[in-house]
């Protein structure tokens, strides 16, 4: 009786972890694999790479919009580091967004048709920059992994020519560190 | 000898719970069996489903593994909403065998689109380069109508359901108005979607 009382213990605490366990672990796993296929690919860490123009043929990742130009900077963080993301100026819809090594969209910012985006991405824990170092947005990012996405309005073949124009102006590059931590810009 | 048996059967109890927690995470995320973009929607407006917790920190760990799988890097509801559909207007699941006729509106959003996925959640592998339709091409100010077949059609506007099999939709609204997801059932102009006919019906 004791033995059957035990493995029932046994059996549903097994379950609970198991269950808990590939919750929390499928996002990651999923995120890992996706990045993992992109680097196959040949995008970098630290600098965008605009995917060609979303057909079924060049589809990588599931429900891609072929309205859609997308371009991929992913990073890695540690320590004190900071990424400058900036974008080149284009006329239709453009934004940036930052996900996390969970799948989080954890930031999203929307850009001027006029001026393009001007960020810095700051490690998890870092300082935030100086004013007289960095005037503009600062995002600090929950996770040292992940990846920022560049959506631009391209439906057509000509506006994707443009938007390979307007993101050869891309940067997604790590800030160089002073001796007292803070980054250059 | 009893004890090492005894042993035994418990590690094996153990594995048998691991194995069944983990498999049970995720049938119940849709990771497992026929599970749709649409199974867990919170929200339907016509036949039109969403999940507002999409690309949110605060969706549950059920949500964010369906999303991982069927809307991987999707946006945070504040700066595009995404609904989705696998059925006509009379509830059927949508079919490559059949023709569909496709009617919306404007939408409270800076701009949108159409767009059709084969069952793998992926663009169905034609080269008829009509796999969607967006403001840009029909405007947003008018009600328009358009066709979904596997063939084209002697319409102005044709999504190709070309190698789809069965298919479903996906609406999206970028930088939609405050509040439409929150008053969808006002506010969202929901595309209907009406059977014109089948391959091989009378």
């Amino acid at each position: 009786m004791k033995q059957l009382f035990i493995a029932t213990l046994l059996l549903v605490l097994s379950f609970v972890i198991g269950h808990i366990t590939a919750l929390i672990a499928v996002p990651s796993v999923i995120m890992d694999t996706a990045m993992d296929r992109m680097q196959e690919r040949g995008l970098k860490h630290h600098q965008f790479t605009l995917s060609p123009r979303t057909t079924p043929q060049t589809q990588t990742v599931v429900r891609p919009s072929p309205d859609l130009a997308y371009s991929v900077c992913l990073f890695e963080l540690s320590g004190n580091d900071a990424l400058r993301i900036q974008t080149g100026t284009y006329d239709r819809y453009t934004s940036v967004s930052f996900f996390d090594d969970r799948t989080n969209n954890f930031a999203t910012v929307r850009v001027s048709s006029d001026e393009g985006a001007d960020i810095v991405l700051l490690a998890p824990g870092r300082a935030r920059l100086g004013t007289g170092v960095f005037e503009g947005q600062q995002i600090e990012a929950p996770s040292q992994r992940g990846l920022i996405l560049i959506r631009r309005l391209a439906p057509t073949e000509n506006d994707y020519a443009r938007v390979v124009e307007a993101s050869a102006a891309d940067r997604c590059a790590t800030l160089e560190r002073s001796s007292d931590g803070e980054g250059s810009a | 000898m009893k004890t090492i048996l005894v042993y035994v059967f418990y590690l094996l109890v153990i594995v048998a719970g691991l194995f069944a927690g983990g498999v049970s995470a995720l049938w119940m995320s849709g990771l497992l069996g026929k599970s749709t973009i649409s199974s867990f929607a919170t929200v339907n407006v016509n036949n039109w489903t969403t999940d507002p917790s999409i690309g949110a920190a605060s969706a549950d760990a059920y949500t964010r593994a369906r999303i991982a799988r069927h809307g991987l890097l999707a946006l945070a509801k504040e700066e595009a909403i995404y609904f989705a559909r696998s059925t006509d207007d009379d509830g059927e699941p949508l079919l490559e065998a059949c023709s569909y006729e496709l009617k919306g509106g404007p939408q409270e959003a800076l701009w949108w689109s159409i767009t059709l996925y084969d069952n793998d959640s992926r663009l169905p592998m034609n080269d008829d380069n009509r796999l969607s339709i967006d403001a840009t091409l029909v405007g947003n100010t008018d009600e328009w109508s358009a066709i979904i077949s596997s063939d084209q059609p002697d319409a102005p506007f044709w999504l190709s359901s070309r190698s789809a099999g069965q298919f479903d939709l996906t609406l999206r609204l970028y930088q939609p108005e405050p509040g439409v997801i929150e008053d969808s059932r006002q506010r969202l102009f929901a595309p209907s979607v009406q059977k014109v006919d089948c391959e091989g019906s009378p």
